[in-house]
């Protein structure tokens, strides 16, 4: 009975709060608050018109192209990287400066060296991906690997562990928490980079539908394309959150 | 009599202080000021906008022109109430934005240059089943290649989306892209700095603003005088440009205009406004319905603007260039 009670106000209160913000958002449209912002039904509808005529579909197939492109070559450079980081002192001074500079630049300003060197295609998309979303990647690893509990490896040495079954059998399963959660955020931030990088760069995707329908003033198809996005990356995220406490229980986390 | 003098000083203070207020108030009731808009970064193209606003400010008209990133921006910024007049020709917002804002002085006309490279293509036939780049998707540039396109009976095989003409003409330069559409000044470096490489298409009479002056009819009628004097300005500034180029090179001198222009930049002046006046891209009149005519056929025809039996009164708004050509001689 309890546990109905539970699952019943773990739907009903997101419901409650869905209903709130839509009804806000609804008069927001309505009072309005700018010629230009429609209210929440406008754009639902504009939504489903745009999902039926199969353009939203489209904009998505190119758009995660770079976004897929860019996390595959984060999760496996990445994590790489921040356990070689974790590793090894030397790999640590040689890259820990190049990951903590990437973290801290604000990309739209590095959005345009990038089209310099690499011009206006999928290379220079990937990029905008690989430069938001690596650092979190690799910090995460690093730090995971890093905050190995020590009286784990003591335990191990104590046995005569050798070096391959330190790192195999406890640094990297204690790491692992850590490193998905690091996937996770990089994967948010590789969100961010891919629609920086179709508004900034060439307009493709979803950011020419948003580029798009901004121009010829279509704001509910416009508003429509930006909170598809945001739900999108939002719904994706959560997933990856429930998937993270499923596969690594607070026990494993060591938290 | 220490009193006295003390009272006089006083006297004397409060008065100048007086005087200073309503002096003050009375400049400030005779002056008006005009928040203009303008969605591109100010370049040697803005040159004629830039003389008349001095002009315009000897006259009392002070216009504060803001660059925004993009003409979405500055229309939105119209459309919201924090800039008073918009540069550029956002026809599709005129249309679907509920509150009336209207078109009222053309600045200039559209004035595109196609262009290919020399070692794939050589005519418009070539083009069929190639991909081109142009600007965005339902700009003038996509539009104007699309009227090629239909006239001289070809399709494309795709049309790829490269914002802004510098970015073309790298583009074009590096190879990237072989097909586009270019500007004036980004045509003449594309020609420059590659003269044997790339070949221009010919393009039939293309009528329509490229950039034209917009704000709410509310603004137009509350403030009459003042956009009256800029018109004014504006229509000399045209009109004398016309009668000779350079005599925008004299008015930049003697305004102290875009003092910090690069040497590059500041040779392409004359070349520029000389190509212009004879393409017979500034009006004399401001455009006025003829103008309005052509930009909704064009913009029809571009896909920016929906239906059928448009009406010049929904879009343009022509008594502020009426009464301003009236006083122009």
């Amino acid at each position: 009975m309890e546990r109905k009670n539970l699952v019943a106000i773990g739907v009903v209160w997101p419901l409650i709060s869905f209903a709130f913000f839509f009804g806000l958002w609804e008069l927001a449209g309505w009072w309005p608050i700018s010629v230009a912002f429609p209210p929440f039904s406008k754009t639902l509808l504009a939504l489903l018109a745009m999902i039926a005529d199969g353009s939203l579909p489209r904009a998505y197939l190119s758009t995660f192209q770079p976004l897929v492109i860019g996390m595959v070559l984060c999760g496996i450079a990445g994590i790489g990287f921040g356990i070689g980081m974790g590793l090894s002192r030397a790999v640590e001074w040689f890259t820990l400066p190049i990951f903590i500079i990437l973290q801290a630049a604000p990309m739209a300003a590095i959005i345009p060296l990038i089209t310099y060197l690499y011009g206006i295609g999928l290379t220079s998309k990937v990029l905008a991906v690989v430069f938001l979303a690596a650092p979190v990647i690799v910090m995460n690893s690093y730090k995971g690997i890093r905050n190995t509990n020590p009286s784990l490896i003591q335990m191990c040495r104590s046995f005569l562990g050798t070096k391959r079954q330190e790192v195999v059998k406890i640094v990297l399963p204690h790491a692992g928490a850590l490193i998905f959660a690091g996937l996770r955020l990089g994967l948010a931030m590789g969100f961010i980079g891919v629609v920086i990088a179709e508004l900034l760069i060439t307009p493709t995707g979803i950011g020419d539908l948003i580029t798009y329908h901004s121009s010829v003033a279509d704001y509910p198809e416009m508003f429509a394309a930006i909170a598809s996005i945001i739900v999108i990356a939002a719904l994706t995220i959560h997933g990856l959150e429930r998937l993270e406490r499923t596969l690594f229980p607070p026990e494993i986390r060591g938290s | 009599m220490r009193i006295s003098v003390r009272f006089l000083l006083t006297a004397i203070l409060l008065a100048s202080l007086l005087v200073g207020v309503f002096a003050g108030d009375v400049w400030a009731q005779t002056r008006t000021k005009i928040r203009y808009a303008l969605g591109d970064v100010i370049s040697i193209d803005e040159l004629p906008l830039l003389i008349a606003v001095e002009r315009a400010k000897q006259r009392g008209v002070d216009v504060e022109v803001t660059s925004f990133k993009s003409e979405e921006v500055a229309t939105q910024a119209v459309i919201n109430g924090q800039a008073d007049v918009g540069q550029g020709t956002p026809y599709a917002a005129v249309q679907k934005v509920s509150i009336p804002i209207r078109f009222f002085y053309q600045l200039s006309a559209l004035q595109f240059f196609p262009i290919v490279n020399k070692e794939n293509y050589k005519s418009w036939k070539d083009l069929d089943g190639q991909e081109i780049a142009v600007h965005t998707r339902g700009s003038g540039t996509e539009a104007i290649m699309n009227l090629a396109a239909k006239e001289h009976g070809i399709k494309y095989k795709s049309v790829s989306y490269v914002p802004g003409s510098q970015v073309r003409a790298l583009a074009l330069l590096k190879g990237t892209i072989k097909a586009t559409i270019l500007d004036a000044p980004n045509k003449n470096l594309v020609m420059k700095e590659a003269p044997d490489k790339f070949i221009l298409l010919p393009l039939g009479n293309v009528k329509a603003s490229d950039e034209a002056l917009f704000a709410t009819t509310d603004f137009l009628e509350k403030n009459r005088a003042a956009i009256s004097v800029f018109l004014e300005e504006l229509t000399k500034v045209s009109r004398a440009m016309n009668a000779n180029p350079n005599w925008v090179l004299e008015e930049r001198k003697k305004l102290g205009l875009l003092k910090d222009l690069p040497q590059k930049l500041e040779a392409e002046i004359l070349p520029f406004f000389q190509e212009a006046v004879k393409s017979n891209v500034f009006p004399n009149d401001g455009g006025g319905e003829s103008a309005a005519r052509n930009d909704l056929e064009f913009y029809r025809l571009s896909g920016a603007l929906k239906g059928e039996n448009l009406k010049v009164e929904d879009f343009w708004y022509l008594a502020p260039l009426k009464a301003a050509l009236a006083n122009v001689k």
